[in-house]
């Protein structure tokens, strides 16, 4: 007997890799999206800090309008956006 | 002195000549010129009271003695029409005589009584005659035997036969209807005659009413009853109001008013009252009647609504003018109960039978009270059946026709524009009917057949949450859905069910098509292309916090196939920065051909069977307990999945738990015709859902309160049920969504107790002692 796979379709669930699980901000999980977003992935990124910490970029870019300084909000330390 | 008695004595026997009932006897040859003579005497005498009271007196005894026993005497039991009917005419017919030898002396007895001028009434009416009738209808009634009706009815039945009959009758057969007898001997003209004449007298004794009228009534009762069975069953799609009203109409009105006017079909005016109320009477025993009958048979009405709408309609007439309404809830209510509400009856075909209920009841009676009233027990079965929201979601979403729900959803979405105009319509209210719940909500009547379904339970979460379950399945189940429809389906509830309740489905939809454009991005991709050469390989990614809970299924899948999505996963990677995937092996489906013999098969199947045939093919012969080293599946799972490869007769069970290859020329003899096979395949496919069950997720929101109730237990060693359940909803259940019923903690603290996590003893729960 000879078995040949023709096509295999596979289910399997995305995540973001960071090193959390929650966006710190708006409490919801990265895999899931910001308030103001309704579809998560593509439409409502995670930006990563110079200070490893990442967030919904809806939601730092909210806080850092709201703010006099620029400071992440988890360490308090200058934020400036890791492109890596 | 002895001439004056002497003298008193001729006065008497005069008296006598003119009044012979004073000896009992009635023919007398006095005449007019010498009765003038003898009130004469009486007058001078100044005894015309007297004489008139004595003569009452025995009048009332005459009648007593003689009249009434001879006419009820007629009055036995009588099995055969035609001889009652006799009977009865010669019982009237005697009775008619003999009050007419009572005339002349009545006339005389007038007269005396004019000599009296004392006004007395006689019997309690003003006039001799009138006394007399009333004082014969009291002695009749006063010695009416028990079974006097036999023979009053016969008499009735054969007339209305004939009457029935003489319009319509038939003359192919040989036999008239009216009177059985054959049309040579017909005997209909001469009992018409006796009738009209029988009637005649007992109206001028004005003894019909007395006699006949309760017969007559309970009589034409039970006509209209036999004439409703005989024309009303089984058809509900004709409407049989008119057709009895008009029967009424022709046939017994017809029938009475000549009974009453002796004849002639048009009733003198004092009468023709005293019919229109016997017509009253009559025509709302007719509706009552009706009503019972189609109250009876309203659950198979409903069934076959719509086409049963003019007996609906019939029923909705009658119900205006009769007070059936209690009847009505309760015998459909226990009609629903034992035809539909057992474990024999399927949740589709429940759900078919409520929303008939529904749509039937709705146009009985538009104010929805009815229909509120009988379905309370249907909502409540409803609640606890389990599959319930499956099947309401399933045939909403079903294709083509047949599906009613289906129809309405789209149906709603077409109204909804209009409703806004509706609630202009104030003058078209009308005021709930009396015997409403008062406590009963305010809200829109009108409220649709799908929210009196999702209403069942009470909140349209779970319902959302089960159609989210079942678009899951679907969408996992079919390799290539069709989004399109989904899309426009999606649409289509969330009008009814609002934006943010399915806003989830709305992501796995995208999530099915964002993944067919990363899958068509991979393809292209270099590196990939090569391990695409050996099998094209796709994947669904979907975006987990949006999906409900799959279950959790361990499968260890070929090395090859790992290898292959790893490669798939570093592509992605690639193509999207930052993210990667957990792939779920037990999901998703295969397409393999095995060649066996010379044979071919193309199947597709879930990657679990593709897995253990894969192993086959590497080896042919495998011990259970291999099998579940190497696939990491349980057992028992392994067991019963296997079978799938034994129905196909690729694989046999040598002994138990010993698993062997069938080779090719085996294969050949024991396999059926691979068209067959094709077709075993698509019922064989699991149709048991991936995802976890709603009952797995509440458990698992239950699992929060765990650690209270581990807590409670440590610190208070034993607890009953109650206490467990008041200390959580005290200190537990602040969030919503968190609240749990008594029962939902019973059944959880059970499961509980049967992996041994806690002890039951005497009621109370405790932790076991370690």
């Amino acid at each position: 007997m000879k078995v040949t796979v023709k096509s295999w379709t596979g289910v399997a669930t995305w995540r973001w890799i960071a090193n959390d699980d929650n966006c710190g901000i708006c409490r919801m999980p990265f895999d899931s999206c910001c308030p103001d977003c309704k579809l998560p992935g593509d439409d409502c990124p995670l930006v990563w800090g110079a200070c490893s910490h990442c967030f919904h970029i809806h939601c730092i870019v909210k806080w850092l309008h709201s703010q006099p300084q620029q400071q992440c909000p988890m360490c308090r330390q200058d934020w400036k956006f890791n492109n890596k | 002195m002895s001439q004056k008695s002497d003298e008193l004595k001729i006065y008497w026997k005069k008296i006598k000549y003119a009044f012979p009932i004073l000896n009992n006897t009635l023919p007398t040859e006095c005449t007019d010129q010498e009765y003038e003579e003898i009130t004469q005497i009486i007058v001078g005498l100044g005894i015309q009271v007297k004489i008139r009271d004595l003569v009452l007196v025995h009048v009332e005894k005459y009648l007593r003695v003689y009249v009434a026993p001879s006419f009820w005497s007629k009055f036995t039991k009588v099995e055969e029409d035609i001889k009652a009917f006799q009977l009865f005419k010669s019982a009237v017919n005697d009775l008619y005589d003999s009050v007419n030898q009572f005339s002349d002396m009545l006339r005389r007895l007038k007269h005396l009584n004019n000599e009296c001028c004392d006004n007395r009434p006689i019997f309690g009416e003003k006039d001799v005659i009138l006394g007399f009738k009333q004082l014969l209808r009291a002695t009749l009634l006063s010695q009416l035997p028990t079974t006097y009706y036999i023979i009053i009815n016969h008499f009735y039945e054969l007339s209305f036969n004939v009457f029935d009959n003489m319009k319509s009758s038939d003359m192919d057969e040989d036999i008239c209807l009216g009177c059985w007898n054959e049309y040579s001997e017909c005997n209909c003209a001469y009992i018409v005659k006796v009738f009209y004449d029988t009637n005649k007298k007992l109206v001028e004794l004005q003894l019909l009413e007395r006699l006949a009228g309760q017969v007559l009534t309970n009589f034409i009762q039970k006509k209209i009853e036999v004439h409703i069975r005989k024309i009303c069953t089984g058809a509900f799609d004709v409407s049989h109001m008119s057709h009895l009203e008009d029967w009424l109409d022709t046939t017994v009105m017809t029938w009475l008013t000549r009974i009453y006017s002796a004849g002639s079909s048009q009733a003198p005016p004092g009468i023709k009252y005293a019919i229109t109320k016997f017509k009253q009477k009559l025509s709302f025993f007719l509706y009552q009647t009706y009503t019972k009958l189609r109250i009876d048979q309203l659950f198979n009405i409903i069934i076959e609504y719509p086409d049963s709408q003019p007996a609906i309609d019939d029923i909705k007439t009658c119900l205006e003018s009769t007070n059936l309404c209690p009847l009505l809830c309760k015998k459909l209510q226990t009609a629903l109960e034992t035809r539909l509400l057992h474990p024999g009856v399927n949740t589709p075909d429940i759900l078919t039978a409520y929303i008939s209920t529904i749509r039937a009841l709705r146009h009985l009676d538009p104010s929805g009270i009815i229909l509120e009233t009988v379905t309370k027990p249907v909502r409540n079965y409803l609640r606890n059946r389990e599959d319930t929201v499956r099947s309401v979601v399933s045939s909403l979403t079903e294709e083509g026709t047949g599906s009613e729900l289906a129809e309405e959803l789209a149906k709603f979405a077409a109204e909804n524009d209009e409703d806004n105009e509706k609630e202009e319509a104030w003058d078209d209210w009308y005021p709930d009917p009396v015997d409403a719940d008062p406590r009963r909500a305010q809200g829109p009547k009108g409220s649709d057949i799908i929210s009196m379904l999702v209403n069942v339970y009470g909140s349209k979460e779970l319902f959302v949450n089960e159609y989210r379950t079942l678009l899951a399945d679907r969408l996992l189940a079919q390799g290539d859905i069709n989004t399109e429809k989904e899309i426009r389906y999606l649409e289509l509830l969330k009008l009814r069910f609002g934006e943010s309740q399915l806003h989830f489905c709305e992501v796995m939809l995208k999530d099915i098509s964002d993944s067919k454009r990363i899958n068509t991005l991979i393809s292209q991709d270099k590196n990939f292309a090569e391990m695409n050469a050996k099998f094209s390989s796709n994947a669904m990614i979907l975006s987990a916090q949006f999906w409900p809970p799959f279950k959790d299924e361990s499968l260890e899948l070929p090395e090859e196939i790992k290898q292959h999505l790893a490669e798939y996963t570093k592509a992605y990677e690639g193509l999207k920065g930052n993210r990667t995937l957990s792939w779920k092996p037990h999901l998703g489906n295969v397409n393999i051909e095995i060649e066996i013999g010379e044979k071919k098969l193309d199947l597709t199947v879930s990657p679990f069977n593709a897995t253990l045939i894969m192993h086959f093919q590497n080896k042919p012969e495998w011990l259970l307990e291999e099998l579940h080293d190497i696939m990491k599946v349980p057992m028992t799972v392994l067991r019963r999945k296997i079978t799938y490869w034994q129905s196909l007769g690729l694989i046999t069970e040598k002994s138990s738990d010993y698993y062997v290859l069938v080779d090719g020329s085996e294969a050949n003899k024991a396999n059926v015709p691979s068209n067959q096979v094709q077709e075993m395949i698509c019922e064989d496919e699991e149709t048991e859902s991936v995802m976890a069950s709603a009952h797995d997720q509440r458990e698992g929101e239950l699992q929060v309160f765990w650690s209270y109730i581990v807590g409670m237990l440590t610190n208070l060693d034993s607890l009953p049920l109650e206490r467990i359940h008041q200390m959580l909803k005290m200190f537990a259940s602040q969030a919503p969504g968190t609240e749990c019923s008594l029962n939902e903690l019973r059944q959880f603290l059970d499961t509980k107790v049967r992996t041994h996590q806690l002890v039951l003893q005497g009621g109370m729960y405790k932790l076991p002692k370690l």
